[in-house]
């Protein structure tokens, strides 16, 4: 009904290419999220979504229906900008009534729908004020009340939380994800932000430099990236990267770094390899018992949990702690990573070796 | 992008058509006319007797003459009084420039009628000042040596404020953290306009300049009015003599001509104006590519 | 600049420059109130002990010629009147809004954008021959079309170049979400992105209304008798009574003038910041 696919689309600017054979299915009432840093192509993504740009080659699908040539406005589509594009000479009843009124709805019928819509957006009593008289917060309701008040099939969202405050942009985050699971509409969601992803999506597709390196859901993103790139990209502070070489000693595997060799008895692996460790931050314990050297460079107390900077040789990781007892810097310590948690990653390939 | 074109070409329409109407077709009908004579023979008559008429050449020189008169005096004044309004800071600003703009809003047919009897040397009060001051009388728009600089005045008084209104918008312009910048880094105030006020308002001095050319060049109005090309040829410029010689003798053909001769002129002058000072990205046309 | 004059000095030297600019305009309105014995006078009369309004609505008797009084001017006025406003509105609303929007937004064509720019430098007096058979072979010499048809030369290219700035300031993301609501390209033109520009629309159409009110070149060709008969705008009808009346109606004749440059003052003064923001926008702007 309304599904997004994306069938190896492309996308070239002159010869720059954004996007390079995206292939993507987005199902019905998810809240899909597009998670990249700048210039992954994103926002491009999304705008072809949309019909604001024309793709170079592939197919867009929307509802089962191919969507390549048609505008924005047959695509049944509703979008929200990151700078809101509200329409600055209209009041906000205006704002919300014009897409109903290109569609020839009769003045009644435009006052229910747009009761309904304020109702559940909270912006009844703003419904006569100009855009430059309201706050950010309520313009990006009415930002919202546009785009939903015409019951698209797809709601596509630019960034549409990062002109808020810090606070504002936690609760619109709350508002924004029951709002969705009320009105049950499929969305795409385009952000930069991970903790944001993480929060809202249902799905998450990561994207770097114009190809999707992986799509799951939070957990499966968090827990088992299966490229460097997500591994690194997902998860505050990032997962730490040790890069140093599998080997096999007898029948048992062994890894080795500059500074450090771990024991790998209990794992199997395919072929002696350049590889990168990865391993986070609260998967490092500390203990004075037994385990690798390390000494505390720096300790942030966060509170509930302390993250430390620690040196193992030459080697830089950040272990996040939650004992009871005070560390310092300058203090000795012995670390120990969880052994289930750690992930290899091929050098050269940049993917995950151990699942 | 075959939509978009669509959609342009709809919009550009109305402008296209008359473009080609009432500036493609004129232009033919211009060459058309320049090269033939009244009987419909092709002929250079009207290009060769263009080398020879005195008349022309008068009013070439005079035109060279009005324009760089009031070129000089137009922006040095414009200048001046804008950055003297800028140095103001009082609350009567929009007074003062109210009062500075109003030429500009005048037609120049009043203004020749203003200036007639400001320069009128019986009762006229320019002439008593200036015997006030002990310096005899001119005769102004009798003198053919003191029409044109009349003219000059007159022209000078009325688009002034033109320069003004750019240059002093431009004035406006500039950060004001540029100048505290500067007074921290010790300069005086001849240094802070000659290395900081000067670079910022290159745009708008370029622009200025452009336009109060153009604008000069463009004269008719003060010239038919006040001295209708008079004492004698004193006061023929280009586009006065082309209406003498097109709708006072009705000689078309040669009224033709003299109109390529002067849209050649204003043409070569733009250019090179625009090459020269490189006023385009000043003046929006670089904006389009965004 | 911030040279450190004394706030004096400036202050003399902006009331000398005011009393230069204003001087004009000040002789001629009290040479029009003035009574014919003063105006005659030398040393000539700053303060007019008499004030006499004949010169607007009498016809003067002035060393035995009978003069033109201002109150005359208006069948020419009401030409005038018209001509502006049909030859602005249609320009500006018709002709140059939609060319500039298309120039900022379809067709982002530098090369067209040097042509308005050409268009707005040529003279007038280099169209006045083939405009005027132009007219002649459309047989409508002496009626408003042929100077609407014709002031439309000058003014069309202007508000086009004008407004290219207005309409490039509009954020892209505003036309998209009207694009994404539904609406047309023509919709969004007219509902959306014409009327975000107003100021500049404004400003537009007060420039070109003063410039058509002031032509004197094309009118002075074109027609030849005044309402109702004819099309003859003031500027022609101020001019015939300078030449004619030149050495006498000073009084009829300044107060025409006065007459006359009212309207457009008025105009100015209170579109004054319109004005400003019109003539420099996109100069200064770049």
């Amino acid at each position: 009904m309304s599904e997004v696919v994306l069938e190896n689309v492309t996308k070239k600017f002159g010869k720059l290419t954004v996007l390079d054979g995206v292939n993507l299915k987005i199902n019905a009432r998810e809240f899909f999220v597009l998670l990249g840093p700048s210039g992954s192509g994103k926002t491009t993504l999304l705008r072809l979504i949309a019909g604001l740009e024309e793709i170079t080659s592939g197919s867009i699908y929307i509802g089962g229906k191919k969507v390549n040539d048609l505008p924005p406005k047959e695509r049944n589509i509703a979008m929200v900008f990151q700078n809101y594009a509200l329409y600055p000479h209209m009041t906000v009843y205006d704002n919300i009534a014009l897409p109903l009124k290109i569609k020839n709805y009769g003045e009644e019928k435009i006052k229910e729908k747009i009761k309904t819509i304020a109702e559940t957006l909270h912006i009844e009593d703003i419904l006569q004020k100009k855009p430059s008289q309201i706050s950010g917060g309520q313009q990006q309701r009415v930002a919202l009340a546009r785009a939903l008040v015409r019951d698209p099939a797809v709601f596509l969202l630019d960034e549409p939380l990062s002109n808020l405050d810090a606070k504002l942009r936690v609760e619109a985050r709350a508002f924004l994800k029951s709002l969705q699971k009320e009105v049950g509409i499929t969305t795409v969601f385009v952000t930069h932000d991970q903790s944001e992803a993480m929060a809202l999506a249902t799905t998450i597709a990561v994207l770097n430099k114009g190809v999707i390196k992986q799509v799951g859901d939070p957990y499966e993103l968090y827990t088992k990236p299966m490229d460097i790139f997500t591994a690194g990209f997902i998860g505050s502070p990032a997962m730490n990267m040790i890069p140093g070489k599998l080997i096999k000693e007898g029948s048992s595997w062994k890894f080795l770094s500059d500074d450090f060799s771990l024991d790998l008895s209990g794992m199997k692996f395919d072929n002696e390899t350049e590889t990168i460790l990865g391993i986070r931050p609260e998967h490092i314990v500390i203990a004075n018992d037994q385990g690798l050297n390390a000494k505390i460079k720096n300790v942030e107390p966060m509170g509930a949990v302390t993250y430390l900077e620690i040196k193992v040789g030459n080697t830089e990781l950040t272990a996040q702690y939650t004992g009871l007892v005070k560390l310092e810097a300058g203090m000795d310590v012995k670390i120990r990573f969880v052994e289930d948690k750690m992930l290899f990653y091929d050098k050269k390939t940049e993917k995950l070796i151990n699942y | 992008m075959n939509r978009t074109l669509k959609v342009g070409l709809v919009f550009v329409l109305p402008i296209l058509v008359y473009f080609l109407i009432f500036f493609i077709y004129p232009i033919i009908s211009l060459f058309q006319n320049a090269f033939t004579n009244n009987a419909g023979t092709f002929t250079l008559a009207n290009f060769q007797f263009m080398l020879r008429d005195r008349v022309l050449q008068i009013s070439l020189t005079n035109t060279a003459y009005y324009y760089i008169g009031s070129l000089l005096i137009e922006y040095s004044l414009g200048f001046i009084v804008a950055v003297i309004l800028y140095n103001y800071t009082g609350k009567l600003t929009t007074v003062f420039r109210t009062i500075i703009i109003l030429p500009l809003m005048v037609s120049p047919v009043v203004i020749g009628l203003m200036w007639l009897l400001l320069f009128n040397q019986t009762y006229g009060p320019i002439d008593y000042f200036l015997k006030l001051l002990g310096l005899p009388a001119i005769n102004w728009l009798g003198n053919p040596g003191w029409a044109m600089p009349a003219l000059i005045i007159a022209n000078g008084w009325e688009y002034s404020p033109f320069v003004f209104l750019i240059i002093y918008a431009g004035l406006q312009m500039v950060p004001p953290q540029l100048y505290e910048a500067a007074s921290i880094d010790g300069l005086n105030r001849f240094q802070t306009f000659r290395y900081i006020t000067l670079p910022s308002i290159r745009g708008p001095m370029i622009i200025a300049f452009l336009l109060n050319s153009i604008g000069i060049l463009k004269g008719f109005d003060l010239v038919y009015v006040l001295t209708n090309g008079g004492p004698g040829y004193a006061t023929y410029i280009l586009s006065f003599y082309e209406y003498v010689v097109g709708f006072t003798y009705f000689q078309t053909h040669y009224a033709a001509a003299l109109a390529i001769l002067y849209l050649v002129i204003v043409g070569v002058f733009v250019f090179a104006m625009l090459k020269l000072t490189g006023a385009e990205k000043y003046l929006g046309v670089e904006r389009i590519k965004e | 600049m911030k040279i450190k004059l004394t706030t004096v000095v400036v202050l003399i030297l902006l009331v000398l420059a005011s009393l230069v600019y204003i001087f004009p305009i000040y002789w001629t309105l009290v040479t029009a109130l003035k009574t014919s014995l003063e105006i005659f006078t030398y040393p000539p009369i700053f303060f007019p002990t008499k004030i006499d309004l004949g010169n607007f609505y009498q016809p003067g008797n002035v060393f035995g010629a009978v003069s033109q009084t201002a109150i005359g001017s208006v069948p020419w006025m009401i030409n005038s009147t018209i001509v502006a406003i049909f030859a602005t509105l249609i320009s500006t609303f018709l002709i140059a809004a939609p060319a500039s929007y298309a120039l900022v937004r379809y067709i982002k064509s530098v090369w067209l954008a040097r042509l308005i720019l050409f268009m707005t430098m040529i003279p007038e007096a280099v169209f006045m021959v083939p405009f005027f058979l132009i007219v002649i072979k459309l047989n409508i010499l002496n009626t408003w079309w042929a100077l609407i048809i014709t002031y439309i030369s000058f003014t069309a290219p202007f508000a086009t170049w004008l407004l290219m700035g207005f309409f490039n300031d509009i954020p892209k993301s505003v036309e998209e979400a009207a694009q994404i609501d539904g609406l047309s390209p023509y919709q969004i033109f007219y509902r959306i992105s014409l009327p975000l520009i107003m100021p500049g629309v404004v400003a537009a159409i007060i420039l070109n209304f003063i410039s058509c009110w002031n032509e004197l070149l094309y009118a002075l060709i074109l027609t030849y008798s005044p309402f109702p008969s004819g099309a003859q705008t003031v500027p022609v009808f101020l001019t015939s009574f300078i030449i004619v009346e030149k050495s006498f109606a000073w009084g009829g004749l300044a107060a025409a003038g006065v007459f006359t440059m009212l309207p457009t003052i008025i105009l100015g003064i209170i579109a004054q910041k319109y004005l400003a923001r019109g003539l420099t926008l996109g100069a200064v702007k770049g």
